[in-house]
């Protein structure tokens, strides 16, 4: 019986291995074809009521703006669906002037019409809708001009107005339901399908108005673990992926594969509740400013990966200047100021709350502070909760990581006093400053809008209204062979500047 | 038997409304709401209540339960998911089958290795074999799944490059997840068919079998080995059933979309319609699980068939 038993082994053996080999597994990317990997599926592909990155880097090659402008607000904004534009002196009324050539992936063609039907939906959107605040009505005297009046002049609409995807009405009007499932755009690649949490597939629109894309197939495939996908690339099942910081010694050494660091605008702080002792002393705040060895830090929690920068305003970003002042690593200044504010060390702070992603900053940022005398308690609580005492203002201390991307005015979120119970977590409210971003917002000269920036930054940073530690960068791996052009601030990428190499 | 049966049924709509009402319950205990969730702590609050409204989040509690429960038996619908806006059922019929078919081959394979090699362990007690089988069983149950995962894929999908790192398209992609998970129950049930024979082998009837002159083969199929299988289906069956509530680990490391990850990700994102009807499709599934398995006793163990058919209660 023994021996019976060994042979069914062995032949069970046998066939298993036989499978495996049957034909050994091998890729090899498709000249027109692409495979990208992102990190969570999309949940809809509706042009404006969407709310996540995945979400936006698909419907960005689906549809196309009115104007493409690089987000740091540097730049002049690129021809699109608009051939041009003006605005008025004033700064309430900014017109644009239409291709007459383009149309849908259905045929249809794209008029005025479509425009102001887009930009209204935006309006009426809670998710995107911030993109044309200021916006008052749309008006289109024919097919190919579009005219925006604004409630008041507010000079980020630019940029807001410039990453609105436009969307066909028709489209709309015969069938909304599909309208959010199934997109019909004007950009370069058409959507095909997609299967619920494994994949989404693209191909080109071939007659895209600023020429066929060179890729023709794109593949959006989801891969959530992030060792998977190192892996996934390196055996060339994925082409292109935005990846960890831990995945990069493993693919750097890869010489198939070329890694982009892209800066962005997001920025990993520390808040502190300033309706509360003994954050409402200024000195304490430049205290903690000083204590935080950020370089430490960035070694540490994001593997060298990010820009150290104490200033909320990110260095790429229009307005910000070596003017403004820079905490730097100072333990002893932290101290002497912490003696000044009447402070006697050890000190406790309390708690320092974070939610659980956060939990590798909170222990770096607990042990600079104790080195200067302040204790504090980490509490580690689950996202949801976490996101409720912090707006609710149920807090001391916390460290999180926070976007206001877009134009620079989006930063009016961290420091104007209406924004006291979202994005405002310090609970900062100084009519100065609140004077300083409405004048901002109304300034149509871009030398005095940077002025007054200027203005806003060294005073948050003098107050030290926040402690900011850095600004992450974003990892984007991909083949050797892909040529991708240099990545803007914030990593948005369009597959139609990307191109194999022969 | 059949009375049995359809009054074990009927004790399954007691047990669904109690699970749907734990499940609700915690869920809206726990913070957040998904308004702020979908639209982030930069949005208008009053985005964030007019989005909380729009799915009768503003609602009490139990009239929000009592709406659920009311279109699950009325209009026979799981609900609309908060983030994706598209029925409940859609994703569960998207994600279900690959469960399923993961399911389905690593718990075969985990009970053809596991229960084989038990016996086999078993009849050969302090054998080299059995060693080896004990020793392996002990390695394999310990080893954490993800570390099992990435080291299969390291090996098969980076090395050797035979196999794809991802993906649930065709049953080449089922190789390592099925590896991954069947490995560790598979060791749970080797150790648990061998202790089970163990137990039996040193039973009077099988003593008396053997000196009534049964072939080893005979005593062993027939008389240990039925006796013993009863803990083995019995830990069978819950693993089926508890892995058809995915295998959370295999699927996130395997990018395979199942049912495990449509939940956590649902729990974090407060999706409160997607959880429920998850937990629900799960729950019954498990119940009718838990049914078979009490009715594949009466097959196996003619005692207990015989209690079935006299009426008794009680369910051996």
């Amino acid at each position: 019986m023994k021996r019976k038993i060994t042979k069914k082994l062995a032949a069970a053996v046998c066939a298993a291995a036989m499978i495996m080999s049957m034909s050994a597994f091998s890729v090899s990317a498709a000249e027109d074809s692409i495979v990208i990997a992102v990190d969570a599926d999309v949940d809809t592909l509706h042009p404006s009521d969407f709310s996540t990155t995945v979400e936006m880097d698909v419907l960005n090659q689906i549809y196309d703006t009115l104007m493409y402008m690089n987000p740091d607000g540097e730049h002049e904004p690129e021809p699109r669906i608009a051939e041009s534009y003006e605005i008025s002196e004033d700064g309430m009324t900014y017109t644009f002037h239409l291709r007459d050539d383009i149309t849908f992936h259905d045929g249809t063609p794209l008029t005025a019409a479509d425009v102001k039907f887009s930009l209204e939906m935006y309006q009426q959107s809670p998710y995107q809708g911030s993109q044309v605040t200021g916006l008052s009505s749309v008006e289109t005297p024919d097919d190919y001009t579009v005219i925006c009046h604004l409630e008041n002049a507010y000079s980020p609409f630019l940029l807001g107005v410039c990453s609105v995807h436009i969307a066909s009405q028709a489209y709309y009007e015969a069938s909304p339901d599909e309208f959010a499932s199934t997109p019909i755009g004007s950009g370069p690649y058409k959507y095909v399908g997609r299967n619920n949490g494994s994949n989404l597939t693209l191909e080109a629109y071939e007659d895209y108005y600023r020429g066929a894309p060179s890729i023709k197939n794109v593949t959006f495939e989801i891969i959530p673990d992030a060792s998977t996908k190192a892996i996934a690339l390196q055996t060339g099942e994925v082409n292109f992926a935005e990846i960890e910081s831990a995945s990069m010694i493993q693919l750097q050494a890869n010489p198939d594969i070329t890694i982009a660091e892209v800066p962005t605008s997001g920025f990993t702080y520390i808040s502190m509740n300033l309706e509360q002792e003994p954050f409402n002393d200024v000195r304490v705040r430049q205290a903690i400013n000083y204590a935080i060895n950020r370089e430490n830090l960035v070694a540490i929690c994001y593997d060298g990966e990010a820009e150290v920068n104490s200033n909320i305003c990110s260095k790429d970003r229009f307005g910000y200047s070596d003017e403004q002042f820079q905490y730097t690593y100072d333990p002893e200044k932290a101290k002497e100021l912490l003696a000044e504010a009447g402070i006697t060390t050890p000190y406790n702070l309390g708690k320092l709350l974070v939610a659980e992603k956060y939990s590798n900053i909170a222990t770096v940022v607990q042990n600079d502070l104790r080195a200067v005398g302040l204790e504090v308690e980490i509490e580690v609580e689950e996202f949801n909760a976490y996101l409720n005492n912090l707006t609710s203002g149920n807090y001391g201390i916390t460290a999180l990581n926070m976007t206001l991307e877009g134009d620079t005015q989006m930063l009016e979120m961290a420091f104007m006093t209406e924004y006291i119970g979202t994005a405002n977590n310090a609970r900062y409210s100084d009519e100065e400053m609140d004077a300083l971003f409405t004048s901002a917002a109304a300034e149509t000269d871009s030398e005095k809008r940077a002025e007054i920036y200027n203005e806003i930054f060294t005073k948050a940073q003098e107050e030290a209204i926040y402690a900011v530690l850095c600004n992450p960068l974003i990892l984007y791996a991909y083949n050797t062979d892909l040529s991708c052009p240099e990545f803007a601030l914030e990593g948005f990428y369009y597959i139609y500047d990307f191109q194999w190499q022969s | 038997m059949a009375k049995y049966t359809i009054k074990r049924l009927l004790y399954m709509i007691p047990v669904l409304f109690g699970v749907a009402f734990l499940v609700f319950t915690i869920l809206s205990l726990t913070p957040g709401d998904p308004g702020t969730i979908i639209l982030g702590i930069t949005a208008k609050p009053e985005d964030i209540a007019a989005l909380n409204a729009e799915f009768g989040y503003d609602q009490p509690f139990l009239i929000r339960f009592f709406n659920y429960i009311g279109d699950i038996i009325f209009h026979f619908d799981l609900g609309t998911s908060y983030q994706s806006r598209q029925p409940v059922i859609e994703d569960i019929i998207a994600r279900f089958p690959n469960t399923l078919k993961l399911t389905i081959f690593s718990m075969s394979l985990s009970a053809i290795l596991g229960i084989s090699l038990g016996i086999l362990s078993a009849v050969r007690q302090y054998s080299k074999l059995d060693h080896i089988c004990v020793v392996t069983a002990l390695i394999f149950a310990s080893i954490p799944g993800f570390w099992l995962g990435l080291m299969l894929l390291l090996i098969f999908a980076l090395k050797l490059r035979v196999l794809p790192s991802y993906g649930a398209g065709t049953l080449r992609h089922f190789i390592l997840p099925t590896l991954t998970v069947s490995m560790t129950s598979a060791a749970g049930l080797l150790r648990l068919t061998r202790s089970a024979m163990l137990e039996t082998v040193r039973q009077e009837y099988i003593r008396t079998a053997k000196a009534k002159g049964a072939s080893e083969k005979r005593v062993i199929w027939k008389h240990a080995l039925r006796n013993a299988l009863l803990p083995v289906i019995t830990t069978l069956g819950t693993s089926f059933g508890a892995s058809l509530g995915g295998a959370i680990i295999a699927e996130t490391v395997f990018a395979m979309p199942g049912m495990g990850t449509l939940i956590t990700t649902a729990i974090r994102q407060k999706d409160i319609p997607v959880v429920m009807g998850s937990t629900l499709f799960l729950a019954t599934l498990f119940s009718l699980i838990i049914l078979i398995v009490d009715l594949l006793y009466a097959f196996i163990d003619p005692r207990i068939k015989a209690k079935y058919q006299s009426g008794g209660k009680s369910r051996g």
